[in-house]
């Protein structure tokens, strides 16, 4: 299939949305609730852009805008720009706690208004750790409620059974908005305590109990083998390689 | 009809549509059939049946008891009114005028249903059934030619045939989109995907809105046999009605009406012998306006949040579980089967160039005659308001009518020679949607609705998208705040500019239409956003910050009403005196100015 | 249903949940039926859920919050749902909410002390025509104003059950 972006022509696969392409080609689109582990949600709309597909012209979220033949698409268009601006400018009043939405706050030029009150919060709602976390299997957490109260949680806010403590969902989340704290050997997130565990080698604590607990239970390979951090996993890896063990 | 013949079997319709039960419809049902069959009427018994109906459509008047052939309507019935029905009019012939429809405007009483200016202007297709036949039974469906258009269907015309008589009907959903159903039908049955699903939706979540309700009460089957002719057309085996939860009474009608329609083979394996098999299912929906979309409602039959996904591929080609699916509401299914039996040509002989047929409406507010009407495409909103409805009451003024819902507009006094149909209402900002219209009066301030519906927005919204889920949140904080009297002029400019990008890059209809409330009354009252602001009153009266109410000593004359109606007992005066209203007790409930018979009483 | 097939421990939950057959699309008909028996959704009742139709608890809680039908709090035994529809709401349903607010002491959302009387706003039930319409339990009030509410408390009021289930 062929596309033109911005003017040129390009190649993409069935099934790919422009967002896919673009990533490929080197095109840059903003976006906030994109992660290629996952594919397009179209929740954020950062990433809308403009296309021409059968004479007519619409602006769609890029990406979850599947490619056909000959479509034609702009990727800034002052419409395009106009509502990547208000995006941002809504999205800011409600997470000004973020350091990246203070950066793209200014970088997008949104004039000082009369939004009123910012709130300080961080999360901007893009659910990619609700995702990260169904990624490993867990769902620990989910979107609650609905309309502007939406937000992300642990069922009844408790410290949830199914949370192993890996924190995916931290270290996914663009804004910084999910709290880990590690304190000595334990661990606490989403209102739960974890024992951290020490890597056998290096003596650090890198894991948590439950998180390899849970690994291996799924994987099949044994607690011993999953003792170590991913630095000294890697390095033992390297030595089993080359024939000597430096454990 | 005037006279009456005595030999004739009379047919008692009683209205059992959720407003008149509310009125105490079932109590008048059940006074109805303990008279005739206790012993000394077994002459009654015997010539006359009693039918719990569906609605009548004009629920500000109800109960309803019709009495056939003779078609004698009385209106605000109760319970204790039966006797005197009986014995007089059953027995005797007489009519009890006390019971009969008082035209105002003539000042006569009315007496046939179809006399009654409410009803002499409409023209009810998709309700043709409602409030003639016993919702539950499927004689009385029979008897009015159901099943037939089925029959033509499955025995007479091939499924391309079929798809093709309802693209030439121009039948639009009736759901709000507007888009041709024939050509959802045509996508559908071309792509090469099985299974294949048909889906009611009866999630009919406008505030204001009960025209799906109604069918679904009262003419359940005419919902099932166009879903059952679409299964036919497009090859699918399973059906799906998601019904709003608030509609119990829907939900067991249609749950009959699918029992029934198994029992006598329209439903099942291998129906009227044409070799189809189709079932349907009744879900209850969840609680959530937002299942209206389409694809929130597949996703909430499929077990998940009602959150939509992007429509840029059509659940026709890939919906429910991946599968190719139709989703249509209920008063576009209610349309196939007349379509079907009577002709796309029929059909497109009603209504407007881009609009065909008839829509139902439901009327409410403030007007004199709220209920549901049905006329064709086209009908100006003064015939709806005026003609149909009565106009305003209590002396006031129209000032706007809201149509389609949340997410559509507010449509001022100007535009009133307006025909209604999909087109005019998206060019003045508004919406079809799914046919609410509801009528205010210079009582209603337009900036306070305005907040309304995004406060209604804001709890309704599934909060999955960015501009549908902030926009909102601005839009409805700044609105409070014009409403409190902190607006700022700047503010209009602002909405304006988030309007727009929540129309283009929302995500879905609800997100992209959410705003609709906020421009069409900028568009059209926007004197009334800088009275707020500027002038910091609230010319209606409804923002209490904004708002002082005086009466007007010239006018007053001390009746003495309004004293009594103050729940903050703010009024004083003696009586024969004029009264005065002590501000700092007034909370501005306009109690007050609904119960004075002569205006006096002024928003300042 | 009477009380004892109503029970709120786990043998209860059992009775209504494997009722239905073990599939995600059918947990909305469960928190239904299980709404109708306990007034809310009890959390041992949804983790049952979650586990019989094989679905992540943090989902079937998403759900449970999600749609308006459903609330983790027992409601009162009287249940008050005010319309707040347009036509209600243009025609006065703050004044009733109100007026519930002076004579019970609850907001939306709330419940008395004594869980007899719980309180709730509801978009618009399609009885515009008798607007203002107060639901209470399943039985629609036409037309409410000040003075009516207080006889429609009083009517439910010390154990007064007026359902009107036909």
């Amino acid at each position: 299939m062929k596309l033109i972006i911005d003017g040129k022509a390009f190649n993409a696969y069935p099934g790919d949305s422009i967002l896919d392409v673009a990533r490929r080609e080197g095109i840059a689109i903003p976006t906030l609730c994109y992660h290629e582990a996952f594919g397009g949600q179209g929740s954020c709309r950062l990433c809308t852009v403009e296309v021409t597909a059968g004479g007519r012209s619409r602006l769609v979220a890029s990406c979850t805008y599947p490619v056909s033949e000959g479509i034609e698409v702009k990727t800034s268009t002052p419409a395009v720009e106009k509502i990547r601006r208000n995006i941002i400018m809504v999205l800011y009043k409600r997470a000004s706690g973020s350091v990246l939405m203070q950066k793209l706050y200014r970088e997008y030029g949104c004039s000082e208004n009369s939004l009123g009150e910012k709130q300080e919060e961080r999360c901007i709602v893009c659910r990619l750790c609700v995702l990260a976390c169904e990624k490993m299997g867990t769902s620990a957490i989910s979107t609650v409620m609905r309309g502007i109260d939406k937000r992300v949680g642990t069922p009844y806010d408790q410290a949830a059974t199914a949370c192993i403590g890996c924190a995916a969902c931290a270290h996914i989340c663009p804004t910084g908005a999910i709290e880990v704290l590690d304190s000595g050997n334990i661990r606490t997130i989403w209102n739960k305590n974890f024992n951290l565990i020490n890597c056998e080698r290096c003596g650090q604590p890198f894991a948590t109990r439950e998180e390899i607990d849970y690994v291996s239970r799924r994987s099949g390979i044994e607690d011993a083998e999953l003792c170590f951090c991913e630095e000294c996993r890697r390095k033992k890896l390297v030595g089993k390689m080359q024939g000597f063990s430096p454990c | 009809m005037t006279t009456m013949n005595k030999s004739l079997i009379h047919l008692l319709l009683v209205c059992c549509g959720t407003g008149c039960v509310a009125n105490g419809a079932r109590e008048v049902y059940q006074a109805l059939k303990d008279n005739l069959t206790s012993d000394d009427k077994a002459v009654l018994a015997a010539t006359t049946s009693a039918r719990a109906t569906g609605c009548h459509g004009l629920c500000a008047q109800g109960p309803f008891v019709r009495i056939l052939p003779e078609d004698i309507t009385y209106c605000r019935v109760k319970a204790a009114d039966i006797p005197e029905i009986v014995e007089k009019t059953l027995k005797q012939g007489e009519v009890v005028k006390r019971l009969l429809f008082r035209d105002r405007q003539k000042k006569a009483l009315v007496q046939g249903q179809n006399d009654i200016p409410f009803y002499r202007r409409q023209t009810r297709v998709a309700l043709r059934n409602v409030g003639l036949i016993d919702p539950s039974s499927l004689q009385d469906y029979l008897e009015r030619g159901g099943y037939r258009a089925l029959e033509k269907s499955l025995l007479d015309m091939r499924p391309e045939q079929v798809i093709e008589e309802i693209i030439k009907s121009g039948l639009r959903g009736r759901g709000g989109g507007g888009f041709p159903a024939g050509l959802k039908w045509k996508a559908c049955a071309a792509t090469p995907a099985q299974p294949r699903y048909i889906i009611c939706n009866g999630d009919e979540g406008d505030p204001g809105a009960f025209m799906d309700e109604s069918i679904m009460e009262g003419d359940p089957h005419s919902v099932l046999e166009g879903m059952i002719i679409a299964a036919y057309a497009v090859g699918a085996s399973t059906g799906f009605i998601y019904v709003r939860d608030e509609y119990a009474q829907s939900v067991a009608s249609l749950q009959k009406a699918i029992e029934e329609a198994e029992n006598h083979g329209f439903l099942g394996e291998n129906i009227l012998g044409s070799g189809l098999d189709f079932d349907i299912e009744i879900v209850r929906g969840g609680g959530a306006f937002v299942c209206g979309e389409e694809t929130a409602l597949i996703a909430s039959i499929e077990g998940h949040v009602g959150e939509p996904w992007d429509k840029y591929v059509f659940p026709s080609e890939k919906g429910l579980w991946g599968q190719p699916t139709i989703i249509n509401n209920v008063e576009t299914w209610a349309n196939i089967p007349v379509i079907m039996e009577r002709g796309a040509s029929w059909f497109t002989s009603l209504g407007t160039e881009g609009s065909k047929g008839t829509k139902v409406f439901s009327l409410v507010g403030k007007v004199a005659n709220t209920g549901l009407v049905e006329v064709p495409m086209g009908t100006t909103l003064r015939e709806i308001i005026f003609d149909i409805g009565g106009g305003v009451p209590q002396g006031r003024k129209f000032k706007a009518v809201q149509t389609g819902g949340p997410s559509g507009g507010c449509i001022p006094a100007e535009l009133l020679d307006l025909k209604l149909d999909f087109d005019s209402l998206s060019q003045a900002g508004s919406m079809m949607g799914s046919g609410g219209l509801i009528v205010m009066d210079d009582r209603t301030c337009m900036v306070e609705v305005a907040r309304y519906y995004l406060s209604f927005l804001a709890g309704e919204s599934c909060g999955k998208c960015v501009p549908c889920r902030e926009g909102i949140k601005c839009l409805l904080e700044i609105l409070t705040r014009i409403c409190h009297g902190q607006g700022e002029i700047e503010d209009l400019e602002l909405m304006e500019d988030i309007a727009e990008t929540m129309q283009q890059a929302s995500l879905c209809a609800l997100g992209r239409t959410a705003s609709n409330p906020v421009l069409s009354t900028l568009r059209y009252f926007r004197e009334e956003y800088l009275e707020h602001i500027e002038g910091q009153r609230c010319p209606a009266g409804i923002c209490r910050e904004l708002s002082e109410f005086w009466i007007d000593p010239a006018i007053c004359t001390g009746c003495g009403l309004c004293l009594p109606r103050c729940p903050a007992e703010g009024i004083k005066g003696e009586k024969k005196q004029a009264h005065r209203i002590e501000s700092d007790k007034c909370i501005c409930c306009g109690e007050c100015i609904d119960s004075c018979s002569f205006q006096a009483i002024k928003v300042k | 249903m009477s009380e004892q097939e109503c029970e709120e421990n786990i043998e209860g939950f059992r009775r209504i949940i494997y009722g239905f057959p073990g599939e995600k699309r059918y947990i909305i008909a469960i928190m239904h039926e299980l709404s109708r028996c306990y007034r809310y959704l009890p959390r041992a009742a949804l983790e049952l859920t979650a586990e019989y139709v094989g679905v992540p608890f943090s989902q079937v809680y998403s759900m449970a919050t999600f749609y308006r039908a459903f609330s983790l709090q027992p409601r009162g035994r009287v249940n008050f749902k005010v319309c707040d529809g347009t036509t209600c709401h243009i025609k006065g349903s703050n004044i009733l909410l109100d007026e519930i607010y002076k004579n019970l002491g609850i907001g939306p959302g709330e419940t008395t002390a004594d869980r007899e009387f719980s309180l709730e706003t509801v978009n618009c039930i399609g009885a515009c025509a008798i607007a203002p319409a107060l639901l209470v339990n399943e039985r629609v009030y036409p037309r409410v104003n000040a003075a009516a509410l207080k006889e429609i408390i009083k009517e439910y009021r010390g154990g007064g059950d007026n359902d009107h289930h036909e």
